[in-house]
């Protein structure tokens, strides 16, 4: 061969240069697999797990809601679900015009749906709920494209009742990040009571969710199961409500802005509740529609308040049993005590007007109630001034929240001259008092306050605490109210109805079993002189009111009705509450409304020139 | 004319590459559900070592003789192949009957090698000629054009190295390596602009900034990190690797094969893998030094900046050092011809090593 062999050297240190760099390059490449294996070893092992894991959320099914008989209020239904892992998501882009596509929101709404997604970083979210067949078959062609996507079956909730339960049931809504933190079980996009039974047996009806922990190849596909943690499905909450009855509440108030309360005077028990206009239940079963959500928040009637449990209604008419016992029962008032009601009547120097504009003549305890008469009350008001009028009124328990197991409760308002000095900034006149006295001006109370008053007057004298699923630990506190004085203001109170002279004597009609109760006519604005309630425009006609029980010798049902704006409480709300009595008693009889009887405040005769009743001193 | 004459550290370090390469095959066929693969890999390993052992007892000056001749013959090859070689997966890179066949463009690089060896032995008084430069540079250029035109640009660019080693090897000096530094600098640019395609852009890019689509083209480079990472000190044991079993692992019978191995026998097995590596090149330089004649030496030396240039470059990429280039491991990526072309490569420099004392 004649390749000689020359001076090599150059080439061999150029060469050895080369084998330094590479061993160097080599030195670099060991530091770099040791740092990845060994040191940040578990952090891959983490990534790895994570890669291959998939923790699927078992849902656990509520519990169905049932009333006293077991029939459901509230029960499930099968739903499915789109959930969304988000560390799996290759390409935001596409994934957000996927969903868009999908049709389960516009693109803002899944931009927020997924960037929601994306805090809870490693467990999935629910990003769209109740998915369409159509939608399902969709998700899985693209199984392979979108690894992030799994549908999942799941229940739904389903109201037989429809929206005339909606307050007492309340609506389910996603939990929230703070409520998320406090408690572990819940998991994000998960629905959870937000509001009325819903929200306060969350515990009883959540149930516990499960976990499906399985091995997913890196199409997504599940590989295998490897270990399974059942779901409690939440128990059934058994309530005291009956179903027909709340029905038939519904029925009777078709059509009215209101609240009714039914009860059982002896236990609390609460039979119907119902707040008026009402929202549909069904939109807030799955995701919270958000354009349903902003109306119903626009809407000036408020139908998302509970009006059985957050209106603040003056008492109206509805006050004077309560503070005829309370006169009764301390002497400021004897069984015999009568007063001469003219139609008006002059106090500190002022005219205060009844109802009746030609007055109602002789009147002693009995028949005032059944009569209504404000001035046999106005003079009561006065003889027992202000601070003994609230200390009646909060032995009846007006003033404060009854303490009913549903959330969102209100205390109402009974007054002092120490409440005046600080929330109005000026003493309380004793002119107010007089008002007072007929169930006018600063003073608020709630449907479900005054069903409970009721209670308390005719179930021989003990304050209930009303519920719908559980009673008091305690028994009922006795209000320290005689038998006798009892007696006497029950049968005023079944004057009212049974009375020839009664103001809601049209219940009379409907039979047995025997009614009683009390009218209400609440002002919202100063009366004008030869209007009739019914030209008035909505917002200004007074709210009616009425609270009865039945049967009147054992009562066993106490109904508390508001209308507001109804106009008059003989002829609007006593017919609502004597459809619910008569269908707590087995007669399914109409009562009519109309003007067929005595309407307290009936402003068809009103007495020409007199003076305002609500005028203060 | 023995075996033993053969070196044994070379021997050594690619019996046990070739082990590796074996049962990371055979474990990257059962996540992809193709046993064929890891049976094929060890037909070629074992025809590899073969090569090696022929061509180590073989004398590598007759085959410098043959080089132009043969060099000739593979330019005709790759120019034909642009023409009428099958189109598979975007490229004119195979040919074959049936299925039996290969990529010439890998086996192509070893003829450069000895070509280039040949021209330096020939020209070994005048240092730094420009007509030598020029020529060395389309010995070099001429091939990888055709290669990169298949196109097939991973295979392309590691002709590269070979021909940075032969400039540098004949001595090239210091400015010229800044002229020719300035010229890829202006290559690159004119290359970034008109030539690569905007997934490699992307690539490129991906690498350069991590946090740019974390999730689109990172997706590759992430997976592999994973891999080795969860691998740890003695590994998830073969065959059980999550990352490749579940197949979250792309590309993992060629260019990520070595993420394969790194997540299945951990550290310890990682390791003694790269140290196999290291001794594989380190003694291909030092055969390159101990060569008797400047053929030997040269072709020595470009094999091993070549085998290293591509195994460090790879391996890079794996540990998330270097972007994903589509450039593969030596022996341990499935693949025929790159095996063979390896094994050529090796025989030589076995050759060189058997015949460093030769007197004639």
């Amino acid at each position: 061969m004649s390749f000689v062999r020359d001076d090599l050297r150059p080439v061999q240190r150029r060469t050895a240069i080369l084998l330094l760099l590479c061993a160097a390059a080599f030195l670099i490449l060991l530091g770099r697999l040791w740092t990845l294996q060994i040191i940040q070893g578990e952090k891959w092992q983490r990534l790895a797990e994570s890669n291959r894991l998939r923790r699927l959320p078992l849902e656990a099914p509520r519990g169905e809601i049932l009333d006293r008989h077991g029939e459901a209020i509230v029960n499930n239904r099968p739903a499915f679900q789109l959930l969304l892992f988000p560390e799996e998501i290759r390409n935001h882009e596409e994934s957000t015009r996927f969903l868009v596509n999908l049709g389960i929101g516009d693109e803002a709404t899944v931009r927020e749906r997924v960037a929601r997604a994306l805090r809870a970083s490693h467990l999935p979210s629910v990003i769209a709920d109740n998915l369409t067949w159509a939608q399902m078959a969709a998700v899985a062609a693209h199984r392979s494209e979108f690894h992030e996507f799994e549908i999942h079956q799941t229940t739904r909730r389903s109201y037989p009742l429809g929206p005339s339960a909606a307050h007492l049931v309340g609506q389910l809504g996603e939990v929230g990040p703070e409520q998320l933190g406090r408690q572990d079980n819940l998991r994000p996009g998960q629905l959870v009571g937000r509001s009325g039974l819903e929200k306060a047996y969350q515990n009883v009806l959540g149930g516990t969710m499960g976990n499906l922990v399985v091995m997913v190849d890196a199409l997504g596909r599940q590989v295998s199961k490897l270990s399974e943690e059942k779901p409690l499905p939440g128990k059934p909450l058994r309530t005291t409500i009956d179903a027909g009855l709340q029905r038939a509440a519904a029925a009777a108030m078709a059509g009215q802005v209101g609240a009714v309360v039914a009860l059982d005077p002896h236990t609390g028990a609460v039979r119907a509740l119902l707040s008026q206009p009402a929202f549909d239940p069904e939109r807030f079963a799955g995701f919270v529609d958000h354009n349903y959500w902003r109306e119903l928040l626009a809407n000036s009637y408020k139908p998302l308040n509970n009006r059985a449990l957050q209106g603040l209604y003056p008492p109206g008419s509805t006050i004077k049993p309560l503070f005829a016992a309370g006169a009764l029962a301390d002497g400021t008032r004897g069984p015999g005590d009568t007063v001469f009601c003219t139609g008006q009547v002059h106090i500190y120097g002022h005219p205060y007007r009844c109802w009746l504009a030609g007055g109602h003549g002789r009147v002693d305890v009995e028949t005032a109630l059944e009569v209504s008469c404000d001035s046999y009350f106005y003079y009561l008001a006065r003889d027992a001034g202000l601070e003994r009028l609230a200390a009646w009124a909060r032995t009846l328990g007006l003033g404060r929240p009854t303490g009913i197991d549903l959330p969102g409760e209100v205390s109402g308002l009974v007054p002092s001259d120490e409440w005046s000095r600080r929330t109005r900034g000026h003493q309380w006149f004793a002119g107010e008092t007089i008002s007072v006295g007929i169930g006018q001006g600063p003073i608020l109370a709630t449907p479900v306050q005054l069903a409970v008053a009721y209670a308390a007057l005719v179930n021989g004298g003990y304050l209930v605490r009303p519920h719908v699923v559980t009673a008091a630990a305690t028994p009922p506190v006795p209000v320290g109210l005689p038998a006798a004085v009892l007696a006497r203001v029950r049968a005023g109170m079944e004057r009212v109805v049974n009375g020839d002279r009664g103001t809601a004597r049209r219940l009379a009609a409907l039979g047995a079993p025997r009614k009683a109760g009390k009218t209400g006519t609440s002002q919202v604005v100063r009366k004008r002189d030869g209007v009739k309630w019914r030209d008035l425009p909505w917002e200004q006609r007074h709210h009616a009111l009425f609270v009865g029980y039945a049967p009147a010798q054992a009562p066993a049902l106490v109904v508390a009705v508001v209308v507001e704006h109804g106009g008059d409480g003989g002829s609007v709300a006593a017919p609502i509450a004597g459809q619910i009595l008569a269908h707590a008693f087995g007669d399914g009889v109409e009562v009519s409304g109309g003007e067929n009887g005595a309407h307290e405040d009936s402003w068809a005769a009103p007495p020409p020139g007199a003076g305002n009743r609500r005028e203060s001193p | 004319m023995s075996v033993r004459q053969l070196d044994p550290w070379l021997l050594g370090a690619f019996l046990l590459i070739a082990t590796c390469s074996f049962l990371a095959q055979n474990s990257t066929a059962q996540a992809l559900d193709s046993p064929g693969f890891a049976t094929r890999q060890l037909v070629w390993l074992f025809l590899g070592a073969g090569v090696v052992v022929v061509l180590g007892l073989s004398d590598y000056r007759v085959w410098a003789r043959a080089a132009p001749a043969l060099y000739a013959l593979s330019l005709g090859l790759l120019a034909a192949m642009l023409v009428f070689a099958p189109l598979r997966a975007g490229t004119r890179s195979w040919i074959g009957f049936g299925s039996f066949g290969g990529q010439p463009s890998e086996v192509v690089r070893v003829v450069t090698i000895l070509l280039i060896g040949l021209l330096a032995a020939e020209h070994r008084q005048r240092r730094s000629d420009l007509a030598g430069v020029v020529r060395l540079c389309a010995v070099v250029a001429t091939p990888m054009v055709l290669i990169a035109l298949q196109p097939d640009l991973g295979v392309s660019l590691t002709y590269l190295p070979i021909l940075l080693a032969a400039l540098w090897l004949g001595g090239l000096p210091w400015r010229v390596w800044t002229a020719l530094l300035l010229a890829a600098l202006a290559l690159a640019g004119a290359a970034w602009l008109w030539y690569l395609k905007p997934y490699q852009r992307e690539r490129v890019l991906t690498f350069l900034d991590s946090d740019r689509a974390p999730l689109a083209a990172g997706y590759q480079q992430r997976q592999s990190r994973i891999a080795v990472g969860a691998g740890g000190l003695t590994g998830r044991g073969l065959k059980s690797g999550t990352q490749s079993q579940l197949r979250f692992l792309p590309a993992q019978h060629t260019d990520f094969i070595f993420a394969v191995w790194a997540e299945e026998t951990g550290f310890a097995g990682a390791g003694l893998l790269l140290a196999a590596y290291a001794t594989l090149l380190m003694r291909i330089f030092l055969v390159a030094i101990a060569a008797r004649d400047r053929l030997g030496a040269v072709i020595a030396g470009c094999v091993g900046s070549w085998l290293a240039a591509q195994t460090i470059f790879n391996l890079a990429m794996v540990l998330g050092l270097a972007p994903t280039t589509g450039i593969t491991l030596p022996l341990l990526s499935y693949g025929g011809s790159s095996i063979l072309a390896t094994c050529l490569g090796l025989g030589l420099v076995q050759s060189i090593w058997r015949l460093r004392f030769a007197n004639a």
